[in-house]
C-alpha cells in the first residue's frame, strides 16, 4: 500500500515532469569479435582497394597481355594482342636462362648465408642478457634501412680494385687484391655480400622474435635432460624454430628475387650478363631498348618463378607442420 | 672452476663475434663518410683509410653539392624525394588506416569473400616484382601524361606501400580492445566519435611509427623513379644513380650525395628504435 507511493517519490523529479522513464541503454550490436556487419567497413576497405586495383592490379594485368602481343614504338605506340611469338622467345633465348641462374643463385646464397649469419647473431642476442646489447641492437638494423642504391654505390667503392678499401685492407696484410666486379664469378659473389651486409639484419630481428618465444618449460626440460650447446641447438632449437625459420626465408627470398637497385650501380648487370637477373633483364629489354612486350614476358617469367618458390616453401611448411604435430 | 672459466670463455667468444658484426656493419659507412672528405688526389693515389694521418680532409665536396654548380640539382632531388614521400606516406596511413580499420571492426564481404580473404589479397601483392607492374605503368601513365610528375610518383608509392600497411595497421587496430569503442558507444558515442576521442589517441604511437617506416620505403624507392621519371621529378636515388655515368665517378661528390640521402633513413632508424615498435620485435619483455 505504502510501496507504490514511495516507489514514485523515489524516482525523483524526472516522473514527476511526465517524462517517459529513462530510455535503456543502447544496445551495441558489434558482433562476434567484435565485427559489425552492414556496409560500414566495406566503405572504409574500398579506396584502399580501388587504388590497388587501378594502379597495381590493372597495370599487372597490362604486362601480362603485353606479354602475349607485338609492341611497336614506331609512329607511336601500337599494340597487337594475341600471340604466343615472345613465348617461344623465351624458352630459346640463353640470355633469359641466363638471368634465370643469376636470379636462383643470387636468392639461395643470399638467403641461406644471411640465415646462418642471422641464426648465429640471433642466438647471441637471445642468450646474452647483459648491458650493452642494447647499444648493438640499432647498430645492426641500420644497413636494414639504408638507401639501396647508395649501399650500392658504398660498396662500389669498396670493391674498386686500385682504389677501394677492401683490396688496400687485403693488400695491408699481405693478399692480393682480387678482381670483384670484372670477374663474372666475384661479381656475383660481390652481390651477395651486399645483399648478405644489408638484410642479415632482417633475419636477426625475425629469428630473435622466434627464440624469444619459445616455450622456456621445453627449453629447460631439454636442457636438463642434457641436451646443451651444439647438440642442444639442432636436436631442440632448431626444430622448434623451424616455422619461423620457414617464414623468415620465404620473406627473403621473395624480396632477393625482386634484387635490382644494388646490382644496377655495382656491376650493372655484368661483366658481361654474369650478375644480370632478371629484374635488370626485363628493365633494360623493355625500357632501353624498347622492346616492351618482351620485357614484359621477362617479367612475367620472374613473377611464375617467384610463384613457384612460395608455393614451394608454403607446402615444405604444410608437411612439416602435419609431421611435427605444430 | 672449470665451468666458470667455460662460461666466461664462451660469454667473450659470444662478445667478440658481436664485436667483428659492428665493425662488418660500421666500416662501409666509415668509408663513406670519410670519403666525402677527400681530396680528389686522395682517392686516385689509392685507398686512404685515417683522416689527417692518411690525407688532408677538405669540404670542397660539401660545398660543391651544397652551394656550388650541383646544388640545383641535388635541391631538386631532395625536394621531389621529400614532397614524394610525405604525400604518399600521408596517402598510404589514410587509406591503410580506414581499410585497417574496416577489415578489424566490420564484416566485409565480397561475394564469397570475407575479411581474412580481403586482407590475405591486399598483402599478398607484396609478392609481385614491382618490374612487372612497372612496364605495364609506363605505358599506362604515358597515356595519362603522369610520367616525369611527383603526382605520377605518389600515386605509385602510395599504391605498392599499401599492403604493408594494411598489414601493420590491421595487427595493431586488433590490438586495441573492442570494449574500450563499445562503452564509448554505450555512452552514447556515435561510432566516429568513439574512433575519434577513444581509439585514435590510443594508437597514435602507432601511427608515428608507421609513418616513418613508410615515409623510409618510400624515400628508398628506385625502380620505379627509375622507369617512370627522366629528369624534372628526379629523385635523390636517380640523382646519385645517374651521376655515375655523367662526370665519370667522382667519389667524393658522390659520398656526400649518399650521407645526405641516407641521413632521413638513418634518423628514422633511432627515432622507431624509441619507440616501441622495433623493442617488441626484438622482444624487450626484460
Amino acid at each position: 500500500m505504502r510501496t507504490g507511493r514511495v516507489a514514485r517519490t523515489a524516482t525523483g523529479p524526472g516522473s514527476e515532469a511526465g517524462s517517459a522513464t529513462p530510455a535503456p541503454p543502447r544496445v551495441v550490436r558489434l558482433g562476434l569479435r567484435g565485427r559489425a556487419p552492414g556496409a560500414g567497413g566495406g566503405t572504409l576497405v574500398l579506396p584502399a582497394a580501388l587504388l590497388l586495383l587501378a594502379v597495381s592490379i590493372f597495370p599487372f594485368l597490362f604486362t601480362v597481355a603485353l606479354a602475349f602481343s607485338r609492341v611497336s614504338l614506331i609512329g607511336g605506340l601500337s599494340i597487337d594482342f594475341g600471340t604466343v611469338y615472345n613465348w617461344a622467345r623465351l624458352l630459346n633465348d640463353p640470355r633469359h636462362w641466363n638471368a634465370v641462374r643469376v636470379t636462383f643463385t643470387l636468392v639461395v646464397c643470399a638467403a641461406l648465408l644471411q640465415y646462418a649469419i642471422g641464426m648465429v647473431l640471433a642466438l647471441i642476442l637471445n642468450n646474452l642478457r647483459l648491458r650493452g646489447v642494447h647499444a648493438f641492437r640499432v647498430l645492426f638494423i641500420v644497413p636494414m634501412a639504408l638507401t639501396p642504391i647508395a649501399i650500392g654505390y658504398m660498396w662500389r667503392m669498396m670493391f674498386h680494385e686500385t682504389y677501394g678499401a677492401i683490396n688496400g685492407l687485403l693488400r695491408f696484410i699481405g693478399l692480393p687484391g682480387l678482381p670483384w666486379t670484372s670477374d663474372g664469378r666475384l661479381a656475383l659473389a660481390s652481390i651477395v655480400i651486399v645483399d648478405v651486409w644489408h638484410w642479415t639484419p632482417f633475419m636477426v630481428l625475425m629469428l630473435l622474435a622466434g627464440l624469444q618465444n619459445l616455450p622456456a618449460e621445453v627449453l629447460e626440460a631439454a636442457r636438463v635432460d642434457g641436451a646443451t650447446g651444439w647438440s642442444g641447438f639442432w636436436k631442440v632449437t632448431f626444430p622448434m624454430m623451424l616455422p619461423t625459420s620457414l617464414a623468415a626465408l620465404l620473406l627473403r627470398a621473395i624480396e632477393a628475387a625482386k634484387l635490382v637497385d644494388e646490382i644496377y650501380i655495382i656491376t650493372g648487370g655484368g661483366p658481361g650478363v654474369a650478375t644480370e637477373n632478371l629484374t635488370l633483364y626485363a628493365y633494360y629489354t623493355g625500357l632501353r631498348s624498347f622492346d616492351l612486350a618482351y620485357g614484359a614476358t621477362l617479367a612475367i617469367s620472374l613473377l611464375v618463378g617467384v610463384m613457384v618458390v612460395v608455393s614451394v616453401l608454403l607446402q615444405l611448411t604444410r608437411r612439416l607442420r602435419e609431421v611435427q604435430l605444430w | 672452476m672449470v665451468r666458470a672459466y667455460r662460461g666466461a670463455f664462451a660469454d667473450a667468444l659470444q662478445y667478440l663475434v658481436l664485436a667483428v658484426w659492428a665493425l662488418v656493419v660500421l666500416f662501409p659507412l666509415y668509408w663513406l663518410v670519410t670519403t666525402s672528405f677527400k681530396p680528389p688526389l686522395a682517392v686516385s693515389q689509392g685507398p686512404r683509410f685515417i683522416p689527417w694521418v692518411d690525407f688532408r680532409p677538405t669540404l670542397e665536396a660539401w660545398r660543391d653539392l651544397l652551394v656550388g654548380p650541383q646544388s640545383s640539382a641535388v635541391r631538386r632531388a631532395l625536394g621531389n624525394s621529400a614532397a614524394v614521400s610525405l604525400w604518399s606516406t600521408v596517402v598510404v596511413l589514410v587509406l591503410g588506416a580506414a581499410a585497417a580499420y574496416g577489415l578489424a571492426r566490420f564484416s566485409v564481404r565480397v561475394g564469397p569473400a570475407r575479411n581474412a580473404d580481403v586482407l590475405t589479397w591486399m598483402v599478398s601483392q607484396r609478392m609481385m616484382p614491382p618490374i612487372v607492374a612497372a612496364l605495364g605503368l609506363f605505358v599506362l601513365l604515358r597515356k595519362v601524361g603522369l610520367l616525369d610528375t611527383r603526382l605520377g610518383l605518389v600515386i605509385v608509392y602510395a599504391a605498392f606501400n599499401l599492403p604493408l600497411a594494411v598489414w601493420l595497421l590491421h595487427g595493431f587496430f586488433q590490438q586495441v580492445p573492442v570494449y574500450l569503442e563499445e562503452a564509448a558507444m554505450v555512452d552514447g558515442a556515435t561510432r566516429l566519435q568513439a574512433l575519434v576521442r577513444v581509439v585514435l589517441p590510443l594508437t597514435v604511437p602507432g601511427f608515428v611509427a608507421n609513418f616513418l617506416f613508410v615515409f623510409m620505403l618510400t624515400w628508398n624507392e628506385f625502380l620505379f623513379p627509375l622507369i617512370l621519371t627522366f629528369d624534372r621529378a628526379q629523385t635523390l636515388p636517380i640523382l646519385i644513380a645517374m651521376q655515375h655515368s655523367q662526370r665519370g665517378v667522382e667519389w667524393w661528390s658522390l659520398s656526400a650525395m649518399s650521407i645526405i640521402t641516407l641521413l632521413p633513413t638513418v634518423v628514422i632508424t633511432v627515432l622507431l628504435n624509441r619507440f616501441l615498435v622495433l623493442r617488441l620485435l626484438m622482444g624487450a619483455g626484460k
